[in-house]
């Protein structure tokens, strides 16, 4: 007992330590983006954002947000007219609006009052919400006018005790960005750190807030606004950042204008901001190089799909998948019209699976810069030295071997019965190197024409990588059903490696079976025929065919002298009788005819009147019975 | 052993026999009927296998309940028993049974499909 305790305590303890090396080695290998924007979402990005402006919302979530992906409005002045004629000057929001949207155009400048700017700064205190906070900080800043930055620290941190949602810090984080340098700003930073914290983490591949995507995005940019702009590296790691752009670019169809500003400034703050700069590898088109097309493309992006001319492309390693034999070490790829290209097949591949390991480099900034790469070399395959040959079974007669050239058939059928074997042997091999392959699927196909009966074989290579298939007429009889006839025989090459898969039809087999095992028709196996229906007569009858208590009851209540003679042949009795004979007849007729609801409306009118027959009867045959006289009132039914 | 065994049995029976009224005897024997029959119904399956089993089941719960209700019937008609059922009478407990009856053969019908 004892024993087993500990043997048992042993093993969950070797267990526990095993899956916890195991998830420490899960957790060394670095994370890449699964999600981010393709270049057609950023040109969808674009179009919503330069859709026409409906108010002066829309007008500043527009402008800014094309200004952040680094392109213009398409009309500037008409959008400067616009924001002038839409601005409400009582309102600390509008202004807000206006600001940001006229400081993000070229030239638009908006008159700013002296009762503007007083009403400005008076949004600024403790009294007011972060979000007023920020809009007048921002308005002040984006008019170019005097701001007391210290009086902003102190209003936004008295806030932030009072409101601490995400939002809300979001928006204090953004506010200090717009802040001087002097300022006492390191309260505030680090609350970059404590909303970090809260972030979901989400399968380990996404990290976002539960208030959703905007939150999130805007958090992002906000965070490295104010890291950029105190110069001071926010506390993410380089996994978190990774799980953030995975969050934030999941998604690619916005519910509102909103939305995709907030997604334009997180992506504009992952491509441009001091610290971390996340990279996107692809490869161009499907991983693959052969003979005909040797390079290997790579597209290496920012989070806005725009390439990183500057960046070195290096694979630090190339195995085989399936030797694990190196054949690249430290090469270079070179740039070429924003693609990054390297010519795999210089280095004389041999068909298959190849692991690349390939580091990004050159800033310092770059995260994720080291991807895995799975790349496949494809090849065409060749058919050499196919032989066919059919061999008697006691080797008496030579074996007379014929050689079909691909992709050509053999001019004469060969001729098979029970006493000989039909044997072909081949070779495949790379037709580029010569080197020998033994693809995933090489199959021989026998085809009757006549019966359209076909039966496939896999020929296996032995030790040499020489492919040998045969065939024992006798034996495998079974597989023909014993169908003596013209077979044509088919060589089926395919693998995932080969550009060429093949379909040869090699030659025409005769095969003779002894003929008293052939079957005279052929049964198609044909499994998805309904089947016949349960005939219920066949248990029925049984029931009573079968039926032996029967004879044995019957007996028993002739001896017992069942009380026929006092059948009295009153109406009510008769009635009763008769109708309870119905009723069990149309129980029969229920089951081979009707359904419940026609059967019980038949028993409601049968049911009722045997009831007040057998109710009649029942009180007459109580009141002349003799066990009734002292002990049962004749308690009438109903 | 046996031998009391024996002598037990044929006591048993020799005071069924003298003791027991024709009315239970009848509704004895068609116990003895129903249980042979259901016992049969089993067999059957065990041996043929239980394709269709609705109508194994169905059949199979038509004589136990059938059995169940003659037992009720024979509780409620023996005389013995007339203290335990006082505004029943046979013929009452009868009508009962035969009403009860008409559900199960209704279900079992159903049922057997």
């Amino acid at each position: 007992m004892l024993i087993f305790c500990n043997i048992n305590i042993l093993s969950l303890f070797t267990g526990l330590v095993s899956l916890l090396v195991f998830m420490l080695a899960l957790g060394a290998q670095a994370l890449t983006p699964s999600h981010h924007l393709s270049p057609s979402d950023v040109d969808r990005l674009q179009a919503i954002l330069s859709q026409p402006f409906t108010d002066l919302k829309s007008a500043y979530f527009s402008i800014v947000g094309l200004s952040k992906l680094g392109l213009s409005v398409a009309d500037a002045n008409g959008a400067c007219s616009f924001i002038k004629a839409n601005v409400d000057s009582s309102s600390v929001e509008s202004l807000f609006y206006a600001a940001e949207a006229s400081q993000a155009l070229a030239s638009c400048e908006i008159h700013v009052s002296n009762e503007t700017r007083d009403l400005l700064h008076a949004a600024v205190s403790e009294d007011s919400t972060v979000s007023q906070i920020h809009q007048a900080v921002s308005a002040l800043s984006s008019f170019s006018l005097p701001l007391a930055s210290q009086e902003v620290v102190s209003a936004l941190k008295a806030r932030i005790s009072k409101e601490d949602n995400v939002l809300a810090i979001t928006l204090a984080l953004q506010t200090a960005s717009r802040l001087s340098q002097q300022a006492e700003l390191g309260e505030i930073l680090e609350e970059i750190e404590d909303l970090a914290a809260r972030l979901d983490d989400l399968g380990g591949v996404y990290l976002q807030f539960e208030e959703g995507l905007e939150a999130t995005a805007l958090f992002v940019s906000a965070a490295y606004a104010l890291s950029d702009h105190v110069d001071v590296e926010p506390p993410l790691k380089e996994d978190q950042v990774i799980q953030l752009v995975n969050s934030i670019f999941s998604k690619k169809s916005w519910d509102s204008l909103s939305e995709i500003f907030s997604v334009a400034s997180a992506a504009a703050a992952f491509s441009n901001n001091r610290f971390h700069k996340p990279v996107i590898v692809s490869a161009l088109g499907p991983a693959t190089v052969s003979h005909s097309q040797p390079l290997l493309q790579l597209q290496v992006t920012d989070v806005l799909c725009q390439p990183l001319s500057s960046a070195d492309v290096v694979v630090e390693s190339a195995s085989s998948v399936a030797s694990k034999a190196a054949i690249l070490s430290k090469t270079p790829f070179t740039l070429r019209d924003g693609i990054f290209e390297l010519n795999f097949m210089a280095s004389k591949p041999a068909s298959g699976y190849y692991q690349f390991s390939v580091a990004v480099k050159g800033d310092s900034r770059l995260v994720a810069n080291h991807v895995e790469l799975k790349v496949k070399v494809s090849t065409k395959v060749a058919i050499n030295n196919m032989d066919l040959s059919v061999v008697d079974k006691d080797q008496s007669i030579g074996t007379k071997t014929t050689r079909v050239e691909y992709p050509s058939k053999a001019k004469a059928s060969f001729v098979a019965d029970s006493h000989q074997n039909f044997a072909m042997t081949f070779q495949l091999v790379d037709e580029t190197t010569g080197v020998e392959l033994t693809p995933h699927q090489t199959f021989v196909r026998l085809h009757n024409q006549k019966t359209g009966q076909e039966v496939v074989f896999v020929a296996e290579p032995d030790s040499k990588n020489l492919y040998k298939f045969e065939l024992d007429t006798a034996e495998r009889k079974t597989e023909f059903d014993s169908m003596s006839g013209t077979y044509a025989l088919y060589l089926m090459v395919g693998d995932a490696t080969l550009e060429n898969p093949v379909l040869w039809n090699v030659a025409d087999l005769v095969l003779k079976f002894l003929e008293e095992e052939a079957p005279s028709t052929i049964q198609s196996k044909n499994l998805y025929v309904p089947k016949p229906e349960i005939q219920h007569e066949i248990l029925f009858s049984g029931v009573l065919e079968i039926n032996p208590p029967l004879p044995l009851f019957s007996v028993q209540w002739f001896k017992l002298g069942a009380n026929i003679s006092n059948f009295s042949l009153s109406p009510s009795s008769l009635l009763f009788h008769i109708g309870h004979a119905a009723m069990l007849g149309l129980m029969y007729v229920y089951w081979t005819h009707l359904d419940m609801f026609q059967t019980l409306k038949y028993l409601a009118i049968i049911g009722s009147l045997t009831f007040l027959a057998g109710n009649r009867m029942l009180a007459q045959k109580a009141v002349k019975s003799p066990l009734s006289a002292h002990h049962y009132a004749p308690k009438v039914l109903g | 052993m046996s031998s009391s065994v024996i002598s037990v049995i044929s006591r048993f029976l020799e005071e069924y026999r003298s003791s027991t009224s024709t009315r239970l005897k009848v509704v004895d024997a068609y116990l003895l009927y129903i249980l042979l029959t259901g016992a049969l119904q089993f067999l059957y399956c065990l041996l043929v296998g239980t394709f269709p089993f609705n109508s194994f089941l169905s059949g199979f719960i038509s004589c136990v309940g059938s059995f169940i209700l003659a037992v009720c019937l024979r509780i409620q008609i023996n005389p013995q028993n007339k203290g335990e059922f006082l505004s029943i009478s046979p013929e009452r407990a009868f009508a009962d049974f035969l009403f009860a009856h008409t559900v199960l053969h209704l279900v079992v019908i159903n049922f057997v499909g």
